[in-house]
Parts: structure tokens; sequence; C-alpha cells
């Protein structure tokens, strides 16, 4: 093993990397344009959510249902329909409603008589940014809909000379929000921002390397570098080592991003989410070598991608829970290596493990890096034979 | 070159290398792919400061043999030794230098880029990687065009920087395919004579070409046909034993008597049966 050889061919990588401009803009721009866009669009308020109320229908409920009007946005800005108890739990699972606001039928009995009853949110909660504003909304009602109360019994009672009957600043209680799906605390967000990382600097390393490799091959250099002294293990750690600088380097730019321009929720230790990178990017190197053997041109890289990342995509746990799939499909998720870096980078920067818990997964990724390393020595054996 | 008599060629012979060993020698050499003979039991010495030449139509198996004497291809069967070395051999590398038929450049990288590349895998560092870079960019003719982008370059000054490639490490031994496509002919004409200028210095080159009229050049020639070695000798004797007064003609006679012995073959064959 050379070091200085090993340093030409690194060298070499990344002087062509910058040598092509719009490369350049691949790995650095696109994701954060990418991820900017995303988050745009799942945080975008535009469409009208749909409420369910389940009013009030004791003795003196007008008084109140009369406030309940008067508070809820025009239906333009926010839908809301009107059912029963019993329909709740059916209209948000069919999807026709985003949240539920349920009064007891005796609200207005309790709230006079001071008895503070509760009143119940539910979230259909499968689409965290949508969960999140309408557990905003409904919060936002009912504390509007206790403080209207308060003025109005003081109103009342005032005008009659007597003690208002309502003497707290909100006369009932409002439930914690119940989630049909998903949780509180799980922002879309927050979750997606730590996982782009994993599969940003995979999908780049990996097309840049199988492109790279394939016009090493169909340019001959390949055959010069193979009879020169340098070594299969030389080639390949050179190769390793010229794209592992820019997986850092983007990884890094990605984190900066989404910490200080899309504020996302971020707690953790960089050297371990730049760890999980370095391993994503041997697999990957690797990957590239050893699939850029199959193709003949660029176009047939170009074919790999559904194949490389549509499963990744869809099954690595990266919009869906792995634990939620079909169980044939999460035998799948578990051999493939983003599911691993999403896991660790998931628990790395949202709920700051440290190295120890995320040992597993590292070991994962170790091991898929070792058998893409295996794959692609032979795959260079091969061009030697 | 073309003075170039059997005297000469007799001394030649008895040069050796360094180790004593001839530079090339190539035993009952065959590749097959399938069941195409590519390369068909070959068997050839080349001394030290030789220019040997490797001369058939494209699809001759040259490129073949070339790939296996460099070790990018596994013999079928059969031994090639080269520097004394059983190939392949890590420790031949390092005084090999190869030209590949396409012009192997990494074409987003300039001239001087490529040429640093090569030098630092093969430890040419410093004052000596410059100066040697600045030499062979000269001697190519493409010292005004280092910093420029290889893909900008047209066919011919893609081949000259590859021959720089090559010989940027001064390698004792040099195999060359083609290395005069698309050269034109009066690059062609300094190529040939900075091959012999190399062969002085006691390098010992192997070219492949379909160039007949290059054949003259050559210390000692082979002549290429699918995929046997029709007759190797210095180029005079090839004439004469030939009864021939171009190498085309020479060519074509050796030619058709491998295609009387394949007949007979086949009638021999016809008649056991």
């Amino acid at each position: 093993m050379n070091f200085s050889r090993i340093m030409a061919l690194a060298t070499r990588i990344i002087q062509q990397v910058f040598r092509d401009r719009r490369t350049l803009a691949l790995i650095f721009i696109v994701p954060i344009f990418m991820m900017s866009l995303l988050f745009l669009v799942l945080t975008s308020t535009s469409t009208v959510h749909t409420l369910v109320l389940v009013r009030p229908t004791g003795t003196n409920s007008n008084q109140v249902n009369t406030l309940i009007d008067k508070l809820l946005p025009p239906q333009d800005k926010l839908k809301t329909i009107n059912i029963t108890t019993d329909q709740v739990d059916t209209t948000l699972k069919n999807g026709n409603a985003d949240a539920a606001i349920i009064f007891p039928a005796d609200f207005a009995q309790q709230v006079l008589a001071g008895q503070n009853p509760t009143v119940q949110i539910k979230l259909e909660g499968s689409d965290p940014a949508v969960a999140k504003a309408m557990s905003d909304v409904a919060n936002g009602l009912t504390h509007q809909l206790g403080v209207a109360l308060v003025a109005l019994s003081a109103q009342q009672h005032g005008q009659a000379g007597q003690t208002p009957v309502i003497n707290t600043t909100i006369p009932f209680t409002v439930s914690e929000p119940e989630y049909l799906y998903g949780g509180a605390d799980y922002t879309f967000n927050d979750s997606l921002a730590p996982v782009f990382i994993g599969l940003f600097s995979f999908f780049f390393v990996f097309l840049l390397t199988s492109v790279a490799f394939l016009r090493e091959r169909s340019q001959g250099t390949i055959d010069r570098v193979m009879v020169s002294p340098v070594t299969r293990a030389e080639l390949v750690i050179g190769y390793i080592s010229g794209f592992a600088l820019f997986a850092f380097v983007q990884s890094l730019l990605i984190l900066l991003f989404v910490i200080y321009a899309l504020r996302v929720h971020y707690s953790g230790n960089l050297l371990l989410v730049l760890l999980v990178t370095v391993l994503l990017t041997v697999g990957s190197v690797n990957l590239g070598i050893f699939l850029s053997t199959f193709a003949q041109n660029e176009f047939q890289i170009i074919q790999f991608i559904p194949l490389v990342f549509g499963l990744q995509v869809f099954l690595s746990g990266i919009f869906w829970p792995v634990a939620q799939l079909p169980t044939a499909l999460q035998a799948i998720s578990y051999l493939l290596p983003l599911t691993y870096a999403n896991e660790a980078l998931r628990d790395v920067m949202l709920k700051n493990y440290d190295f120890s818990k995320i040992a597993g997964q590292l070991a994962a990724l170790l091991i898929f890096a070792l058998a893409m390393v295996v794959l692609s020595s032979i795959t260079i054996r091969r061009q030697r034979a | 070159m073309t003075e170039t008599g059997p005297e000469i060629h007799g001394e030649r012979q008895v040069q050796r290398s360094a180790n004593g060993e001839p530079v090339v020698v190539v035993k009952q050499l065959v590749k097959e792919f399938g069941k195409l003979r590519a390369v068909d039991d070959l068997n050839m010495v080349i001394n030290t400061g030789e220019t040997y030449g490797l001369i058939g139509p494209n699809g001759s198996g040259k490129t073949t043999l070339i790939r296996m004497m460099v070790g990018l291809s596994r013999p079928t069967s059969g031994t090639i030794y080269l520097l004394g070395e059983k190939m392949p051999s890590p420790k031949v590398s390092p005084n090999l230098g190869y030209m590949p038929q396409l012009s192997a450049l990494y074409s987003d990288l300039t001239a001087a880029e490529n040429m640093r590349f090569f030098c630092k895998i093969y430890g040419l560092r410093g004052k000596e990687q410059g100066k040697r870079i600045r030499e062979m960019l000269e001697r190519v003719d493409l010292a005004d065009r280092a910093n420029d982008v290889v893909s900008k370059f047209s066919g011919g000054m893609k081949q000259r920087l590859s021959l720089a490639c090559a010989l940027v490490h001064g390698p004792r031994l040099l195999m060359l395919d083609e290395p005069t496509g698309g050269v034109d002919p009066e690059l062609r004409r300094t190529f040939w004579q900075y091959f012999s200028q190399l062969n002085s210095e006691g390098v010992t080159i192997i070219v492949s070409t379909h160039h007949l009229d290059e054949a003259s050049r050559c210390t000692r020639l082979g002549l290429m046909r699918l995929g046997e070695l029709l007759a190797q000798d210095v180029p005079q004797d090839l004439l004469r034993n030939s009864g021939k007064d171009n190498m085309e003609e020479a060519f074509l006679y050796y030619a058709s008597r491998q295609d009387e012995v394949v007949e007979e073959e086949k009638v021999e064959k016809e008649e056991i049966q």
C-alpha cells in the first residue's frame, strides 16, 4: 500500500469534479434546493383543512354554540362540520376531517356548576405538518372560547349585580390532543432532515463514482492505471478518499442548512453524523464501481438508479416507518444500507444518542461497506482477466 | 532505419538486458475467447534495444497479444516473461510503459494534469517531475498546450500526449498499441526517430501498427494474421525470403502460405475421416 499513489488518485478525482461546474452544483446546490422545496411544500398551509365539532347539546348550550360560531374562522379558511361523538373516529379515519373538538353534551351545565368539564381534541395525525397546524387551531379555538365564556359571564352577572359564576380563567380543561396516527413530537421536517444527509450523500457518491469509473473504462485510462504500480486496494481507497471529501462537505452543508436556514430541531454529535456518512460513502463508492462494470454507457448507469434508489426511498423509513411496512417488505428494508443510516442519523440528530446506542446500525453499515468492497474488488480483478 | 542490415540484427540479438535475460520471452501463448482463438501458439524472443513491430490487419490479435504482455489480459495457456519476470508480476510495472490503442487520457484534465497524475502513480515527484513533464511535452510538441484541457485536443494531439504519458516515468520496456493512428505523416516520422533514439538508450519497444510503410523502421517484425505469427525476422529478410520488393506484397505472400497450410490441414482431416 503506497500512500502517495492513493493521494494521487484522490487528488485526480477531486480535480476532475472541480473541473465540471455542473457536477459541483449537483453535489452542493441540488440537495439544498430540493430540501428547501420539500420543506416549503410540507409546511405550506394553503389547503383548507376540515375540523369536526361535537357540540354541547344540554341545557344552556345555545349561548356556548353562539360563541363557538363567532370564534370559528370562515368556511373558506377552515371547513367545519357538526357531528355526533360516535361518528368522530370513523370520520377522521376516512380522511373526511383532520381534527375533532369534542365537547361533552352537558358542557354548559358543568361550566356553570364550576365542574371543570374536559374538552377533547383528536387529530388524524398521519401528516405531521397538518396535525401540528390543526392542533394549534383546536387549542386556539378552545382557549378563545374559555376567555369568551369568562367575559360573557362577567357581563351577564355584572349587570345583575351578582358575583360572576365563573371565576376561574378558563372554566374547562382541554385534553392533550389525541393522535389517531403519529405523535405530537413527530414533526415531518425534523424527522426528514437527518435522512436527507444519508440519502443525498449515498445517491451523489454512487452516481459520481459509477460514471467516473465507467469513463475510466471507456476512455481506457483504467488500463494505464492497472499497468502502473497502482494496486487494486490503492485504486479502491483512492476513489473512496476522493469522493469522501465531497460527501463530507455535502453533509456539513446540508447539516448547517437545515439547522440554521430551515431551523430544524437538532441536537447530537456531529462526528457521529460524519461517521455514518463515511461508512455510507465507502459502501456507495464500491457499489458504484461494481455496478458500473455492468454498464456500457452513462445511460445504462441511469437505468440503475430506480433499482438502487427506488427501493431505498420507499423502504428505508424515509417517509414511512419501517415498522409500519408489511412484513415481507420489512425483510427487504433490513437489507438496505439507508435503513440503518436513517435510524442512526435520526437517533443521533433527534435523540442525541451516543456511539454505543447506534453501534448496531454502524455495524450494519460497516458490513454493507465491506461487502461492497469485496464486490468491487472482484470486478476490478475481472477487468484484468 | 532502412539501413539496418541483418548483420546489425545479429549483433543486436547478442545484446541482453541487465540480468542477462532477453527483455521479452513469449512461449506457446494461446488466448481463446469462447471458440475464437485470438492468439494461437505464439512464440517470440525480443532483446534489449529492439523495436519489434507487430504488423497485421485489424483483428489479427495484435492488441490481444499486447494486452496479455502488459498483464491486462490473462492468457488461456502459455507463459510471458518481461524483464526476466514471469507475468503477471508487480516487479515489472515500474519499468513498463504502455500506450493503449485508445488515447486513454482524462479528457476533463489538462495535458499537464494528466502527466502529473501518471508521474505521481509512478512515484515521480518534485523537481524531477516538473522537469520530466516539460521534457516530454516538448518532445511531442505540446509544450505550449500544457494547460489546455484535453477534451479540446485533436485526435493527433491526444495521441501525442498519450505517448508522452506512457514514457513519462522512463520505462525500459515500452508497449505501444497503434501509436501512429491518427498522427500526420510529419509527426509520424518524428515518432519513429524518437523510437530509434530510445533504442539507442537501451529502451526496448514493441509496437503494433497496420501502416505497412512503418514496418521498415522496425529492427524486427512479426507478421500477424488470424492470431498466428506468419513470420518474424528483420524486414530485409522477410522481403528476401518472400522474393517481394515491398512489405505489402511480402505480407500477402506469407498470408497465402498460411491459407495453404490451413487448406492442407482441412484435407488431412477429411482424409482421416
